[in-house]
Parts: C-alpha cells; sequence; structure tokens
C-alpha cells in the first residue's frame, strides 16, 4: 500500500508494539519495508492513540489532526479465514482457528476507505470531524486510565529488574482492563514462549503466571465475532 | 509517566508536559487553548507537586513500594482515550534505534499502523 500510495501523499508508518524491540527484528527484515518501521517498547502509542489490539490504524492528516481515530486495520483479507481447518489438530488449535474465522473482516472496505481519503482528502466520507473522532475514540474511565499506568509501571520494572518485577503490575492491568489485548497477549506471549524459540508463541495458551490465555479470554468476551474494533465506516 | 521517588519532588514542569501533554502555568494546567484550574501544582521553583498535578486532571498515581517507583497514568476525565484530535507524538524509534517522530511527516497524510510480533 505505500508503494501504491506513497507518490499520491500517504506515507505508511508501521510500529511495533513489543517490549522487546529484537523479537520485531525478523518481521521488520523480512519485509524490508520503504516506509517508516518504527517500534513503541512502552505501549505508548497504545494509551496515547487507543491501540488496544493488532492490527489497529489511526487516519493522521497534512496538519497532524487525526481524521480517523483507531479501529482494525486489516487491509486484505487473512488465508485463514478461508481454510478448512484439518482434522487431527490438537483441540484447543482447532478452537483457535475456529475463533479467527469469525474475526469479522472489514478489509477490502477499510482498504477502500485509505484510497478514497488520499484522493479526495477532506472531501472523502471517510474523514471525521475532530468531535467526531474524539467522540468515536475508545471509552477510557478510571479502571483502563489506571490499567496504562499498571502496563507502564510494569514494563518499567521490567527492564529495570526483571521479568518478576512485572508481573504483578501486568496481572492488575489485565484485571482493570481485559478489552486491551496488547497489555494481554504481550504478557502472555512472553511467558509462553520456549526460551529456545525463534519466534514469540502466538497459541498464548494457559500458563502459570496469568490467569488468562488467548482462546479462553476470547470465548469470554464473546468471541472471535468481538475481538476486533470495526471500523465504523 | 515514570518517576522514581528520589525524584518526585524534582519533577520540572517541562518534564510533566512533554510526559503528560498537560503544561503546567500559573494559570493552570494547559493543553493548547484549554487550562485546567490547578492551584498548588506548580510550585515557586518550578517543580511539580505531581500528586495535585494528577488528581486536577484524573489521572491515576500507581506506586511500587518495593522497587521505589511510581507511574502517573493518563487522564480520564474527558471519559475517552483522545481529548483532543491533535495527533500525539511520542518519541519512537526505529529498527536501526534512531529516535523518529510522526510530526516529522507534517505536510503528508500518515496512516499509522500497529503490528506486533505476538
Amino acid at each position: 500500500m505505500h508503494a501504491e500510495l506513497e507518490p499520491r501523499g500517504l506515507t505508511v508508518v508501521t510500529v511495533a508494539l513489543d517490549v522487546e524491540p529484537s523479537h520485531t527484528y525478523q518481521w521488520i527484515d523480512a519485509a524490508a519495508p520503504t516506509h517508516p518501521s518504527l517500534i513503541d517498547t512502552r505501549h505508548v502509542t497504545g494509551e496515547l492513540f487507543g491501540f488496544i489490539n493488532i492490527p489497529m490504524a489511526v487516519w493522521i492528516d497534512e496538519s497532524g489532526t487525526i481524521v480517523r481515530n483507531a479501529e482494525s486495520a486489516s487491509i486484505e483479507r487473512s488465508a485463514l479465514r478461508d481454510i478448512d481447518i484439518p482434522d487431527g489438530l490438537p483441540e484447543r488449535m482447532t478452537r483457535m482457528l475456529q475463533e479467527v474465522k469469525e474475526i469479522p473482516d472489514d478489509a477490502a472496505a477499510y482498504r477502500a476507505a485509505i484510497v478514497d481519503w488520499v484522493e479526495r482528502g477532506a472531501a472523502s466520507d471517510f474523514v471525521l470531524s475532530p468531535d467526531e473522532v474524539i467522540a468515536r475514540s475508545r471509552p477510557r474511565g478510571a479502571a483502563e486510565a489506571e490499567a496504562a499506568a499498571c502496563f507502564e509501571l510494569g514494563q518499567h520494572l521490567r527492564s529495570t529488574v526483571g521479568e518478576e518485577g512485572a508481573i504483578p503490575w501486568w496481572r492488575r492491568a489485565h484485571e482493570l482492563d481485559p478489552g486491551n489485548w496488547t497489555y494481554k497477549r504481550q504478557a502472555w506471549t512472553l511467558v509462553t514462549t520456549a526460551p529456545d524459540a525463534t519466534e514469540n508463541d502466538l497459541i498464548q495458551g494457559p500458563n502459570d503466571v496469568y490467569t488468562g490465555n488467548w482462546l479462553d479470554d476470547v470465548v469470554a468476551s464473546g468471541g472471535g465475532a468481538n475481538y476486533s474494533t470495526r471500523p465504523q465506516l | 509517566m515514570i518517576i522514581e521517588h528520589d525524584e518526585i519532588d524534582h519533577v520540572t514542569a517541562a518534564a510533566f508536559a512533554a510526559a503528560t501533554g498537560w503544561d503546567p502555568k500559573p494559570e493552570g494546567l494547559c493543553r493548547g487553548e484549554v487550562c485546567v484550574p490547578a492551584p498548588g501544582s506548580l510550585r515557586d521553583n518550578g517543580t511539580v507537586d505531581v500528586y495535585v498535578a494528577a488528581s486536577r486532571l484524573g489521572m491515576p498515581v500507581v506506586t511500587d513500594d518495593e522497587h521505589a517507583v511510581t507511574a502517573i497514568g493518563p487522564g480520564s476525565t474527558t471519559g475517552h482515550t483522545l481529548s483532543s484530535a491533535a495527533a500525539p507524538d511520542p518519541e519512537l524509534i526505529t529498527r536501526d534505534g534512531q529516535p523518529f517522530r510522526i510530526s516529522s511527516l507534517h505536510g503528508r497524510k500518515v496512516l499509522l499502523v500497529a503490528w506486533a510480533s505476538y
């Protein structure tokens, strides 16, 4: 998308919400991006823009104004949605794939909306007013704000005293803001990934450190159909 | 915003503004043209009473006593993640560890896409 739309005035900027920069390197290097490819080790963009899962995106115009708030941002249909789940997989894997197939697919419409914005600018029907952007941004009450502080404190302690410093604060963040998937997925993968693994564990199953895990939390929140922040196009 | 306890009485107005987006001034805590009255938050020596400031802005204060460090979270008084449509501009890093701000792309449309390795 960047190569297609960059000449027409759009810069795609990717930002990885990863507390360990090294975990992103193989993905960035494989993609060899020509656009700015950034890393957010503190998840500060989650707090500031409202990213609570990935992929999500915001649109920022030429003046530095957000014209669409954070929302799910797939721009191409995931191959996982159309696969026939093979027989013989471990039950948990089968159930995970079933939930993944239920995640709403807005990729084509979202991509078309971006192209419309690039072509028509402020006249695009998909551009929101500042008041609309604020009103549509994720509700944040006292619990969500405290969760952000707990996650940041955990991240700081992880970097200064080690993993054990983060755990109680990340547990608290999960309790306070169960709808924030980046807080949970980040924490889970750090304890479920084998020490000698070359990639982060994406299954993020039951573990002895945190109460939740990907599959059970997705099911508890209403299933894959409720997993993403669907764009209101 | 992370504050080590031996620094908590020495947070400058500039440091508080850089971390929270709210600039402590004599008239209050200000972001753009909006100022929240906050008597007692800005000391005469230019430092900030972070507890007073956080309270006025509805920011949670979370403390780890064992490690003597405090985190101040985002405000929640507006009820939404965004209190303004002005894009925040945190310092991020590139693949090579170089600092980068989205504001460096001023004048272009930006699609900021969040992803992760997990």
